[in-house]
């Protein structure tokens, strides 16, 4: 059985509705074009998590209180949830997925050295809201940067981890590479779920 | 020591599923798909309390795309869930009790399919008369919820001679307190994946606290053996004791063996609102007198605790918060009776802390009001009544020696937050020994205007009058483990995998908490070991074994144990096998860095050893948490000590009250995970500041009022101070063995407490009801219109409120 958990990827994703409208959303993803027929109605959260199997992207509140589903729309930050199909064609959207290679940004890099998270389930979209800020102001504030994640709930860490990781970012430190160089091969929990 | 980065050291690393979690690849549970997978949805009563008529889903089994309709005919085992006394239908036959109450569950090829058959299910239902209150719930004429009775659980404990203690005491203070519904406000919602095998095995890949609980639960539920069903149980987007109960579940399961496909389902946000635990409301009535020296005499307390529609862990919560009500202090004569009461109120359960938030809050809120009312500094007189090193324990009970209380009480003395409550309550001494008798209900607090005693140098640096500064500070003592007369059994299992790792394996989960991380660090500190050398199993019941709960501030505390029994013989063993291969005794080899090591240098490697066969080399070790031998149920043995101190501002134009730093001060042995352990606090922190200043799941007629994020407000990262600092004391008595004690909940408990102490240093308001209400803190603008307002006496306006 461990080998049959995949995660499923419907790249043309149809959704059945009680009227269906026919409709082409093109769109790029992560710099790649996604064309794909659904309703354009349908939820940039579904189309994502659902239709293009990115489920870095996280589903919380759904009424875009909570950040957790923060992608990039046209470089700016939105909440996936309340953003529909037909409000992305033609734009590009960016998700977690893509937003660094393997090397991480300096955001994720300070997400790991300062303890800036617990369960992670906030993590992608805390991550995505501050990518807006810095795109908007590559030099930002502290004040800035806490502006950015006003957004943005976490539950877990009481925030003060995030706080120390955006003040690392706020004084731009040399990144220190001290922790990270650990990060070793040790990745071997959840084996199965996590091919 | 200051836990930080700095005083870490080289502890301080990257957290092993760290890097997944920053890109977004980590796959939580609720993010797993299957192929042939549908949609699985649960019917939930919209009636607090309601007969159930009928029920018909014709209408919604012959929708295209739906695959399966189940409703409580189809549970083939035992149609109730229930930790400790399995009480809650799996889907109701014929009564409903709470809004989240299950009636039906539908499966189908789509989302869209599985909602409109819910839609499509009919179900007469005949409204009952609601019990809102556990007030209305002990009325004579409340109907009855459950076959006996609406008190699901009575606790007593009494030592001593209250009545006649209070006789003798210089100083009463009486006084109730009130606590809110505080919700998990976990960010991922409850939801999993449902797989069912071809050999009619099932796979469970869904958040819990303890697998082979809910392997125990739904075995009974599906009347399968429990061999026949594997649970996955983490990573977890947060549960906090919100998601150790079964939730969805039994559903997925259910509907996976009734159509042959893999099921998935995933809360809404407001299915979890409704369905979802809740931390318990209690009301706590505390008479707690002194002598004229300042010595606690005499502690009485009544604790009415709504535990909703069901039992789930309700008993268990509600004897934590009977023995934590007494706290670190040592008190002659006690007397402590609660009630844990059923009514249509949602469920209340499992939340970090365990009921020791609440009872803390109102035991801490009694220190506070005896020190004023005496005159003595608040910190001094907590000092006078604290527990020695060789104490019993709350109930009386012989616990593990610890000197934890006196450590955190020096801490917080010597803190700079704790320094500029300088405006100390002195000189109402005489004032006091006026009403001395009854410093008591209503007039129960001391009339004592902010800005003659309350207002030192911390609250004049501040320009506007209606701004006030305070400090305030709290002590908590919390047990770890389920206590005694609850089973509270650990274990786990080392060995040395094929590929030539060091493999442990816990039936534990990883929540968030970073148990990974600690797990890392107390295997590379015990073996000498690679990171690289290390693999990890958790939360799988058919890899890792029984090892109890991941709850109860239990887990580093006995995964430490279990590591250290197993340590000597999983070494001993290794070595033997590199002594055969390389010739050298057993007596000059050791484990280190991808090997077995001789002086310096490494002799033979792991994978060496592993190829030559790895029988005899697995190591496996069941035992019980250490409990008190004396047969007091629910009494503890080993606990963790804390003291929060706080200063806060209040507006009081707008009630306002803002966190401006806090300091933690923690006993709870040996830092393990440095990253963890100050997670834990801080996060703890950030719970109790909500807990305190906004958090309320609101119901009205047993119906719920806040139903997602936007009516429920958690704390933001503009809601939390940047100075929290947090100070970690290691020290333990010489021959303890039992190495760390939790951190997991202790940070959530003390803060409540301390801020409703420094608002009263700031506003000479005492607070008594959580969250505290802007409108008891408001004044109107023309109490500040005067020249010279600071000096204004202020009315307590919301004293008759709270
Ligand atoms: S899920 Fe979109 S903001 Fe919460
Ligand atoms: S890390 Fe868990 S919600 Fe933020």
């Amino acid at each position: 059985m461990e080998n049959d958990l995949l995660l499923c990827r419907r790249v043309n994703g149809r959704v059945a509705s009680p009227m269906p409208s026919p409709f082409t959303l093109t769109f790029t993803v992560n710099g790649q074009t996604v064309s794909l027929e659904v309703d354009p109605t349908r939820r940039l959260l579904d189309i994502l998590r659902k239709d293009l199997g990115l489920t870095g992207t996280k589903v919380s509140c759904e009424i875009g209180r909570c950040g957790a589903c923060t992608v990039l729309l046209d470089g700016k930050p939105a909440n996936a949830c309340l953003i529909m199909a037909y409000q992305c064609a033609g734009k590009p959207v960016q998700t977690i997925e893509g937003v660094a290679d393997e090397d991480l940004n300096a955001i994720q890099r300070a997400f790991l050295e300062e303890g800036a998270f617990q369960c992670g389930y906030c993590t992608p979209g805390m991550i995505m809201a501050l990518e807006a800020v810095f795109r908007q102001k590559p030099k930002p504030t502290m004040e800035e940067l806490k502006e950015g994640l006003t957004g943005n709930l976490c539950r877990c860490t009481g925030y003060s981890g995030i706080v120390r990781a955006l003040d690392r970012l706020s004084r731009r430190r040399v990144e220190s590479t001290r922790a990270i160089d650990r990060l070793g091969s040790f990745r071997r929990a959840w084996p199965d779920t996590q091919r | 020591m200051k836990l930080d980065r700095e005083s870490a050291g080289a502890r301080w690393i990257v957290r092993p599923d760290g890097c997944d979690k920053v890109t977004g690849k980590l796959n939580f549970l609720t993010d797993l798909s299957f192929p042939g997978m549908v949609y699985g949805t649960i019917l939930r009563s919209p009636y607090p309390h309601a007969r159930i008529k009928a029920i018909r889903t014709d209408a919604a089994a012959r929708l295209p795309g739906v695959v399966a309709v189940i409703t409580h005919r189809d549970v083939p085992g035992v149609n109730r869930f229930g930790i400790m006394y399995p009480d809650q239908p799996v889907l109701c036959e014929d009564r409903v009790r709470f809004v989240g109450d299950a009636v039906a569950a539908v499966a189908a090829e789509s989302e869209e399919a599985a909602g409109e058959a819910l839609r499509l299910i009919e179900v007469e239902y005949e409204e009952l008369p609601v019990i809102d209150s556990p007030e209305a719930a002990l009325a004579p004429e409340a109907p009855r919820l459950h076959p006996g009775g609406n008190v699901l659980h009575r606790t007593h404990y009494e030592r001593g001679n209250v009545e006649g203690a209070f006789r003798r005491c210089a100083v009463i203070v009486e006084e109730t307190y009130e606590t809110p519904r505080q919700m998990h406000a976990y960010m991922e919602t409850e939801g999993g994946l449902f797989v069912p095998g071809p050999d009619g095995k099932l796979a469970v890949y869904a958040p819990t606290q303890h697998g082979y609980m809910d392997r125990m639960q739904l075995a009974r539920i599906l009347a399968m053996p429990e061999t026949d069903i594997r649970v996955v149980s983490s990573p977890i987007g947060g549960s906090f004791g919100g998601k150790d109960e079964l939730n969805i579940q039994p559903y997925g399961a259910l509907l996976a063996l009734c159509c042959g496909r893999p099921v998935k389902i995933h809360q809404s946000r407001w299915e979890s609102v409704r369905a979802g635990l809740k931390r318990h409301p209690m009301k706590i009535a505390m008479k707690t007198g002194v002598d004229a020296d300042g010595r606690l005499l005499a502690h009485r307390v009544r604790i009415l605790a709504d535990t909703g529609a069901y039992a789930t862990l309700g008993a268990p919560v509600l004897q934590f918060a009977t023995e934590h009500a007494v706290g670190p202090y040592r008190i002659p004569h006690v007397d402590v009776e609660g009630w844990a009461v059923y009514t249509n109120n949602g469920v209340s359960g499992e939340f970090r802390g365990f009921g020791g938030n609440q009872v803390v809050f109102a035991l801490e809120g009694q220190m506070d009001r005896l020190a004023e009312a005496l005159g003595m500094d608040a910190w001094e007189f907590r000092r006078i009544n604290l527990r020695g090193m060789d104490d019993p324990g709350p109930l009386g009970q012989r616990v593990a020696p610890t000197d934890g209380a006196r450590h955190v009480w020096e801490t917080i003395r010597r803190s700079s937050l704790w320094e500029r409550r300088s405006g100390r309550t002195t000189d109402r001494r005489a004032e006091t020994r006026l009403h001395q008798r009854d410093v008591s209900s209503g007039s129960g607090h001391v009339d004592v205007r902010p800005d003659n005693g309350g207002s030192g140098p911390a609250a004049a640096s501040f320009s506007s009058p209606w701004v006030r500064r305070g400090v305030g500070a709290a002590m908590v003592m919390h047990g770890c483990g389920l206590g005694f007369g609850i089973p509270d059994p650990a274990g786990g299992r080392i060995g040395l995998s094929a590929q030539g790792n060091i493999q442990v394996a816990f039936g534990h989960e990883e929540f968030g908490q970073g148990l990974l991380a600690s797990l890392q660090l107390m295997i590379q500190d015990l073996f000498a070991c690679d990171p690289g050398d290390i693999e990890i199993i958790l939360g799988d019941t058919d890899r890792a074994p029984h090892s109890g709960s991941s709850t109860a501030s239990r887990t580093t505390s006995m995964v430490w144990q279990a590591l250290h029994r197993l340590q000597p013989h999983f070494s001993r063993a290794v070595c033997e096998r590199a002594s055969t291969m390389s010739g050298i005794p057993v007596s000059h080899l050791r484990l280190g860095p991808g090997g077995v090591w001789a002086g310096p240098e490494r002799v033979v490697r792991y994978r060496e050893i592993a190829e030559k066969g790895t029988e005899g080399l697995q190591f496996e070790t069941q035992f019980h948490f250490p409990v008190t031998p004396d047969a007091i149920m629910g009494g503890h043995y080993l606990y963790t000590f804390a003291g929060v101190v706080t200063e806060v501002e209040v507006n009081l134009l707008t009630g306002q009250v803002t966190v401006l730093g806090v300091e933690h001060a923690v006993a709870a042995g040996p830092v393990v995970n440095p990253m963890g352990y100050l997670g834990q606090i801080e996060g703890g922190n950030g719970m109790a500041l909500g807990f305190a200043l906004m958090e309320d799941a609101v119901m009205d007629g047993s119906r719920y009022v806040t139903t997602n994020l936007d009516t429920y407000l958690i704390p933001t990262i503009r809601d939390v101070p940047e100075r929290i600092e947090v100070y970690a004391i290691e020290d333990l008595p010489p021959n303890d063995n039992y190495g760390p004690r939790g951190v997991g909940e202790v940070g959530s408990v003390g803060l409540a407490p301390a801020i409703a102490a420094a608002v009263r240093q700031a506003t000479g308001t005492w607070i008594n009801r959580l969250p505290i209400s802007r409108e008891q803190l408001m004044r109107p603008i023309s109490t500040f219109l005067h020249e010279n307002a600071p000096m204004v006496s202020v009315p307590d306006v919301g004293k008759e409120e709270g």
